[in-house]
């Protein structure tokens, strides 16, 4: 399991890839991170939302409704154009970040 | 699932409750019911998928410094009421049980005293002692043990009351922390069994007492006291089992606010105390005046007695009629 501090900065990316494909929900998008990082990672629900709610304020995302089947409503979220450009900025961030830390690991 | 929604209630509880609050803990009640069902698709038990499902949760002030709500909250948002922690309801329970176990003690002790003043003045009465004292003397020394044993029960009572001073401060309200609230009501359920079974032992004994009146009085009209102090001994052993267990069962409520301590008993209990108490307070002294007067000025003394329970069988009528009036009006 892989402590929630050291992935804090990369939830968002995390987010915004998930949506790259089009629309999703909230446990769509927590079960589909889960199952990627083959359960090594568990997003917790109020990470989701504030990050919900951190990018829908910077307009990274937006969101809408859809009426489920029994009349349940619930919010679905895509990506912006905004949002598309700041994934890049941040694979790219992840880059160097992944090439320097790299250099101070050495397996003992 | 209700432990779920309990859950998130609780969570929500001490934040402010506005529109987009409202939308959020609905999408996150959405959540987590899809997750909970799927779980147990995947064939976990009740325990499991509720476990983990609140376990994934997180912490609900990462939502609220994210939505800006920190300062809200410190203002209005955390209700004025103590909060009780794991240690303090512990205490609690604990003091409540030790204190239940006294003055259980002390009422039956005092029936005890009670039981051996019959016997002694039984014994009186067929001349055991004929020999050293008299008749009248028995019924005396028959109130001996009676006081001596009033004493130490008393002293039982005011001991238990000040150990429960300390938890005075719960009757102005108090909230509890989800889990611990959760906990405590797995103990009540657990402890239901055992306050029902107490409940039927205990009747039991109040019902099969009179059979030693019975016995006794197969011997002979002369042993019939005895009888009346074994019943006397049966049913103090039933009421320490309904005191005692009946105590513990309302420290559960107490804490969960349940049955009798739930706001809205509490609240008829409050305008009943006060109505009910200003006629008692007029009734009883004007019927002490009424023994007084009866006695002194027209020697009635052999029959005035009657007056007390007469009066406390009306005053019980009386509570409970207005009691069922109050029910109807407020239906």
């Amino acid at each position: 399991m892989i402590s929630s501090d050291v992935i804090r900065g990369y939830n968002d990316t995390m987010i915004l890839y998930m949506l790259l494909d089009g629309e999703s929900y909230g446990y769509e998008i927590s079960k589909n991170i889960r199952k990627l990082s083959e359960e090594k990672y568990i997003m917790k629900e109020t990470t989701l939302y504030s990050a919900f709610t951190r990018l829908e304020k910077n307009g990274y995302i937006d969101s809408f409704y859809l009426d489920e089947t029994f009349g349940k409503r619930r919010t679905y979220y895509r990506i912006t154009p905004q949002g598309l450009a700041y994934y890049r900025a941040k694979c790219e961030e992840w880059q160097i970040t992944q090439e320097v830390i790299n250099k101070f690991i050495k397996e003992l | 699932m209700d432990t779920i929604i309990g859950y998130l209630n609780n969570m929500f509880g001490s934040l402010p409750k506005t529109e987009q609050m409202a939308m959020l803990k609905q999408e996150l009640l959405g959540n987590m019911e899809e997750k909970y069902y799927e779980l147990k698709h995947e064939g976990k038990s009740e325990n499991e998928a509720v476990g983990i499902v609140i376990s994934e949760f997180g912490n609900i002030d990462e939502l609220v410094s994210e939505l800006g709500l920190g300062e809200v909250r410190k203002e209005e948002g955390l209700s004025m009421l103590p909060m009780l922690d794991e240690l303090a309801v512990e205490g609690f329970i604990a003091a409540k049980k030790r204190s239940g176990l006294l003055v259980g003690w002390g009422v039956g002790l005092i029936m005890l005293g009670a039981a051996l003043l019959i016997l002694i003045s039984g014994l009186g009465e067929n001349g055991f002692m004929g020999n050293v004292f008299s008749e009248d003397a028995m019924s005396m020394i028959g109130l001996i043990p009676l006081l001596l044993l009033l004493g130490p029960a008393i002293a039982l009572f005011i001991y238990s009351g000040t150990k429960m001073e300390k938890y005075k401060y719960m009757e102005s309200g108090f909230s509890l922390p989800y889990p611990l609230e959760a906990y405590i009501e797995q103990r009540q359920s657990a402890f239901a069994a055992t306050y029902t079974l107490s409940l039927i032992m205990g009747v039991c004994l109040c019902v099969l007492s009179p059979i030693a009146i019975f016995v006794s009085s197969a011997f002979g009209d002369e042993y019939i006291s005895y009888g009346v102090a074994v019943l006397l001994i049966i049913v103090a052993v039933a009421v320490f089992l309904f005191v005692y267990y009946g105590n513990i069962r309302g420290t559960y409520q107490r804490l969960l606010k349940t049955g009798d301590f739930s706001e809205e008993k509490q609240e008829e209990k409050k305008e009943e105390d006060r109505i009910v108490g200003a006629v008692a307070a007029i009734i009883w002294p004007l019927v002490t005046c009424v023994f007084l007067v009866s006695g002194f000025v027209f020697d009635q003394w052999e029959i005035n007695w009657i007056v007390f329970p007469l009066t406390g069988i009306l005053f019980g009528v009386f509570s409970s009629v207005y009691n069922m009036f109050k029910k109807k009006d407020a239906a």
